[in-house]
C-alpha cells in the first residue's frame, strides 16, 4: 500500500515526536547530530567491561532540562470523522465489527464523532467478522439497504470471507470497510487486500487520500445497490484514518442511475397490459420495499393477478394481497415477468454472471458448475419469449405512468370487474390451500419429540396481528411458513442462506433484528442446531443490542440431510447404515440451547420436548420479545 | 461447505416435498392388517440403530416419508422385506436421500421381520377436526376480507 505523501498516523507521530526530542537536545548542547544518531543507544567504551558513557540526551535528561514533547499538530479534523459522515448521509444505520487496531480511527469516530456523539450509524459489537457481514446480509435483506461491516485487516476479512461469498451469491448489497494497519502486525496488511476476496465481492477500492475515500465510499454504496446488487470493500489505511483533513469536503452525492426499460417499450408493455383479457404478473425478488409498492400499483391499476415469491423470500408480492393467487381464470393471455420468467415478457436485471467473470480473478469459476442463469436461488429457469435486461423496479414507474395514460374508462371499468372476481377467487383458493395445510399438520401433532410443523402452527396465532419478520431459513425445519402464514410485508420471510452454507441462519436473524429494532417490529428465528453452532456469538450481541428476536430450536441433534446421505451410500455399498451417526449426529452430549442462551446472557427455557408444554413457552418468548429482550426456547424436534 | 449448491437445492427439493404432497390432498391409507410375526421390542431398537427415524421420523408420522396414512411398501412383512432388497445398489453421482438398500446381510429377514413389527405399532397422533390452535388459523384466513 502506498503512504499518503502528508500521512500522519500514529507511528509518524511518534517518529517524528523522537526526532523533535532529538534535534531540540543537539540544539542544546551544540553537538553536531550525526544522521543515524537520533535514538539514545549508549556510546561503547573502548575497553572491555567498561561503563558505556552517557548520551547526550541522557546528560541533558538528568540535568533536568527535557521539555515534554511539542505538540506539533493537533488533529481538528480526522479524515475518520469525514467518512462516518459520508456513511451517515447514506442513510446507513449500523456499523457491525469485531474490534481491530487498524480501523480504530474508524471506531472512534462511529463512537464518539459529533456533539453530542454520534449515534448513527450505530456501533455493533460483533464477536465474528462473519457475523458482522452476516448480520449485514440479513439486515439488507429486510430493509433493502446496505449496513456497514467493518473487517480488521486481512484476518478480519478471511474470517468474513464465507458470509461475503453468501451475500454475493444471495445478490444483496453490503458495505464493508477494512482496515489497514500497514505498520503494526505484518501478518494483518498486505499490498492488495480486497484482492482476497474480489473473486465475490462486486467492487473495491483502496483510496490512497481522505478525499478519494470518500468518493469510493459512496461509489461503494452506489455499486451495492445497483443490480446485481452485492457486497463492496473499501480498504482504508489506518494513516488516512486519522489524517488530519480540516479542508476536506464530503462530495454531493449523486444516486446511482439503474438500467430501465425506454418510453418505447414502456409503452408497448402497458398496451399489452391494459388490452389482455386476462393478464396476469409474475413478481420474482426486487430490490426495496419501494419496488414491492410499485408491483402493487401496476396490479392493480390493470387488474392482472399475480404470483409471488414471498413465500420463498424478501420484497416480492404480499401473499395476500387480494390479487394474489391463481385468480378467477387461469387461462392467462399475457405474463408479465418482473425479476422472474413471464411467458411472454421478462423483465429483469443484471445476472451475477456478467460481474463474475469480471470479478474472478483467481479463476476459480465461482458457481461455474451450477451456471447461475440454469440453476439460480429460485430454480430452473423457465424461457420469456422477451426477456428485458433492465432492472423491474426502477422500470415500474415508467410502465405505470404509461398504462395510468392509456387507460380508458371503458378498460377501467372491465378491470374493476375483473378484480373483484380475481379477489373473491383468490380468498377461496387460500383458504383451501391452508385447510389442506392445516390437515397436513396434524401429523405428528401429539408426538414427542416436536413436530416442525406444530411449532410453525403454534407460532403462527401468536404473531399474525403483529408486526413480524421472519428471517431464518426455512428449508431444513420444512418450511411451513409457506402455507401456514401469510407473507404479507417486504419481510416477511427473507429465505434462504444465498451460497447454502451453514453459519448463514443465526447471524442473519440478528441482523434482521438490528432492522427490527427501531420499528417496533419482532423477528422470528427457527433456529437450526447446526447452523446456530457455527456462530453462536451472536446471541450475546442479540442481548446487549435488545435485539426483539424470538429463537426457536429446531434442535433434531443432527445434521440429518448428511446422515441421509451417508444412510443411503452404506447402503449401495451393502455396508448398512447404523455407523451413519458417526460425523453426523450433535450427542454425547447433548446440546442444551437454553443454556448456552443463559451463558449469553439470554432468557430463555428448554429443552421441550413435550408439544403440550411449547405453546405457553412460545407466548412467554412473545411477551419478552415485545419487551425489546430475545428470547430461545430449545425444542426438541423431530427430525423434520 | 461442501457443494453448496447441490447441498441447498436438494435441502430445499426436500423441504419443497410436503408441500408439493400438499399441493394435492393426500389421500389417508389406514394401516394394514396383514400378519406380524416379528418382535416390536426388537425393532424398536433396531430402528433407531438403523436411523430409520432420519427420514420417518421417531414416531412414523412424520419427515419426507411418514409411514402412517400412507403405509407405501407395509401392505405385508413381505412386500416390505422386497422393498428393502430391491433399492439400487450403485451410487449415484449426486448426493441421495433416497431410501438405502438394505441386503440379507446388513439386515437379515428376521430383524427385517421385527423392524416391521415396530413400524407396525404407529398410530396417528393427530388431533381431531376440532384442534383449537389449527381451527382459529382457518377461521382468521377466512375472515380476511379481500
Amino acid at each position: 500500500m502506498a503512504k499518503s505523501k502528508n500521512s500522519f498516523g500514529r507511528r509518524g507521530f511518534l517518529k517524528n515526536a523522537a526526532g523533535a526530542a532529538a534535534g531540540a537536545a543537539a540544539i542544546v548542547t551544540g553537538a553536531p547530530q550525526a544522521k543515524g544518531q537520533t535514538q539514545a543507544t549508549p556510546a561503547r567504551s573502548g575497553a572491555p567491561g567498561a561503563a558505556p558513557g552517557p548520551t547526550e540526551a541522557q546528560l541533558f535528561r538528568e540535568a533536568g532540562n527535557i521539555q515534554p514533547p511539542v505538540e506539533v499538530r493537533k488533529i481538528t479534523r480526522p479524515g475518520s470523522d469525514l467518512m462516518i459522515q459520508a456513511v451517515k448521509e447514506l442513510g446507513v444505520e449500523f456499523a457491525a465489527a469485531n474490534p481491530g487496531s487498524s480501523f480504530e480511527g474508524i471506531q472512534e469516530s462511529v463512537i464518539n464523532y459529533g456533539d453530542p456523539p454520534n449515534v448513527m450509524p450505530e456501533w455493533i459489537t460483533a464477536l465474528h467478522e462473519e457475523s458482522a457481514v452476516t448480520m449485514a446480509h440479513g439486515y439488507a435483506k429486510a430493509e433493502g439497504k446496505p449496513m456497514l461491516a467493518v473487517l480488521h485487516g486481512t484476518i478480519g476479512i478471511q474470517h468474513a470471507a464465507m458470509s461475503i461469498y453468501q451475500a454475493y451469491y444471495d445478490k444483496v448489497p453490503v458495505l464493508m470497510f477494512a482496515g489497514n494497519d500497514v505498520d503494526f502486525i505484518p501478518a494483518h496488511t498486505a499490498h492488495d487486500m480486497a484482492g482476497m476476496v474480489r473473486s465475490y465481492t462486486k467492487w473495491d477500492a483502496e483510496p490512497k487520500t481522505v478525499d478519494e475515500a470518500l468518493v469510493a465510499i459512496q461509489r461503494a454504496y452506489n455499486e451495492a445497490i445497483t443490480p446485481p446488487m452485492g457486497p463492496t470493500l473499501v480498504v482504508l489505511s489506518s494513516e488516512i484514518q486519522k489524517e488530519n483533513s480540516p479542508n476536506v469536503r464530503i462530495p454531493a452525492y449523486q444516486p446511482p442511475k439503474f438500467p430501465t426499460i425506454d418510453t418505447t417499450t414502456a409503452r408497448d408493455l402497458a398496451k399489452s397490459l391494459l388490452a389482455a383479457e386476462n393478464p396476469r404478473i409474475a413478481v420474482g425478488r426486487l430490490r426495496t420495499p419501494e419496488g414491492v409498492k410499485r408491483a402493487v400499483e401496476l396490479a392493480e391499476l390493470v387488474g392482472a393477478s399475480t404470483s409471488t415469491a414471498a413465500t420463498q423470500g424478501p420484497m416480492s408480492f404480499p401473499q395476500r394481497h387480494p390479487l394474489c393467487g391463481p385468480g378467477a381464470d387461469t387461462k392467462y393471455d399475457y405474463t408479465l415477468g418482473l425479476e422472474t420468467p413471464g411467458a411472454q415478457v421478462s423483465i429483469t436485471g443484471p445476472q451475477l454472471a456478467a460481474v463474475a467473470r469480471v470479478r474472478d480473478t483467481t479463476n476459480i469459476d465461482f458457481g461455474g458448475i451450477l451456471k447461475p442463469s440454469e440453476f439460480g436461488r429460485r430454480g430452473p429457469v423457465e424461457k420469456s419469449a422477451m426477456p428485458i435486461e433492465a432492472d423491474a423496479e426502477a422500470s415500474l414507474p415508467l410502465l405505470i405512468e404509461e398504462a395510468k395514460r392509456q387507460l380508458t374508462p371503458e378498460q377501467k371499468a372491465r378491470i374493476q370487474a375483473r378484480s373483484a372476481k380475481h379477489a373473491q377467487a383468490n380468498h377461496d383458493a387460500h383458504v383451501a390451500a391452508l385447510e389442506q395445510a392445516v390437515e397436513r399438520a396434524k401429523a405428528g401433532w401429539n408426538a414427542s419429540p416436536i413436530s416442525t410443523a406444530r411449532i410453525y402452527a403454534e407460532l403462527w396465532p401468536l404473531i399474525m396481528h403483529e408486526d413480524w419478520c421472519f428471517a431464518s431459513p426455512s428449508g431444513f425445519s420444512g418450511g411451513h411458513n409457506a402455507q401456514l402464514w401469510e407473507h404479507n410485508k417486504p419481510y416477511s420471510y427473507l429465505g434462504g442462506q444465498g451460497a447454502g452454507g451453514m453459519g448463514y441462519g443465526a447471524p442473519a436473524v440478528m441482523g434482521a433484528g438490528l432492522a427490527a429494532k427501531a420499528r417496533k417490529r419482532i423477528v422470528i428465528n427457527i433456529q437450526t442446531d447446526g447452523d446456530m453452532n457455527y456462530a453462536p456469538g451472536v446471541l450475546w450481541t442479540a442481548v446487549h443490542h435488545k435485539l426483539p428476536v424470538l429463537s426457536v430450536m429446531h434442535n433434531n441433534r443432527a445434521w440429518h440431510q448428511e446422515y441421509m446421505f451417508i444412510q443411503y451410500m452404506a447402503g449401495v455399498r451393502g455396508r448398512g447404515p447404523e455407523r451413519a451417526i458417526i460425523g453426523n449426529t450433535l450427542r454425547d452430549p447433548f446440546i442444551d440451547y437454553a443454556k448456552m442462551a443463559a451463558g449469553y446472557g439470554m432468557a430463555g427455557e428448554g429443552p421441550i420436548s413435550d408439544p403440550t408444554k411449547l405453546e405457553a413457552a412460545l407466548r412467554r418468548g412473545m411477551e419478552s420479545v415485545k419487551r425489546g429482550e430475545p428470547y430461545m426456547i430449545d425444542v426438541i424436534t423431530q427430525p423434520r | 461447505m461442501k457443494n453448496a449448491f447441490g447441498y441447498w437445492f436438494l435441502a430445499a427439493a426436500l423441504a419443497a416435498l410436503p408441500l408439493a404432497l400438499n399441493a394435492q390432498q393426500r389421500k389417508v391409507v389406514p394401516a394394514p392388517t396383514s400378519p406380524v410375526t416379528g418382535n416390536a421390542a426388537k425393532g424398536k431398537a433396531l430402528y433407531y440403530s438403523y436411523g430409520c427415524y432420519a427420514c420417518h421420523g421417531y414416531s412414523g408420522e412424520t419427515g419426507a416419508r411418514p409411514f402412517v396414512g400412507t403405509w407405501g411398501h407395509l401392505s405385508t412383512e413381505q412386500t416390505f422385506i422386497t422393498f428393502l432388497r430391491g433399492r439400487v445398489n450403485v451410487a449415484p453421482v449426486v448426493p441421495s436421500a433416497s431410501m438405502p438398500n438394505f441386503s440379507a446381510a446388513v439386515l437379515p429377514e428376521a430383524r427385517a421381520k421385527d423392524l416391521y413389527a415396530y413400524i407396525r405399532t404407529f398410530k396417528s397422533s393427530a388431533p381431531g377436526a376440532k384442534d383449537p390452535t389449527l381451527s382459529a388459523i382457518v377461521d382468521a384466513a377466512k375472515q380476511e376480507k379481500n
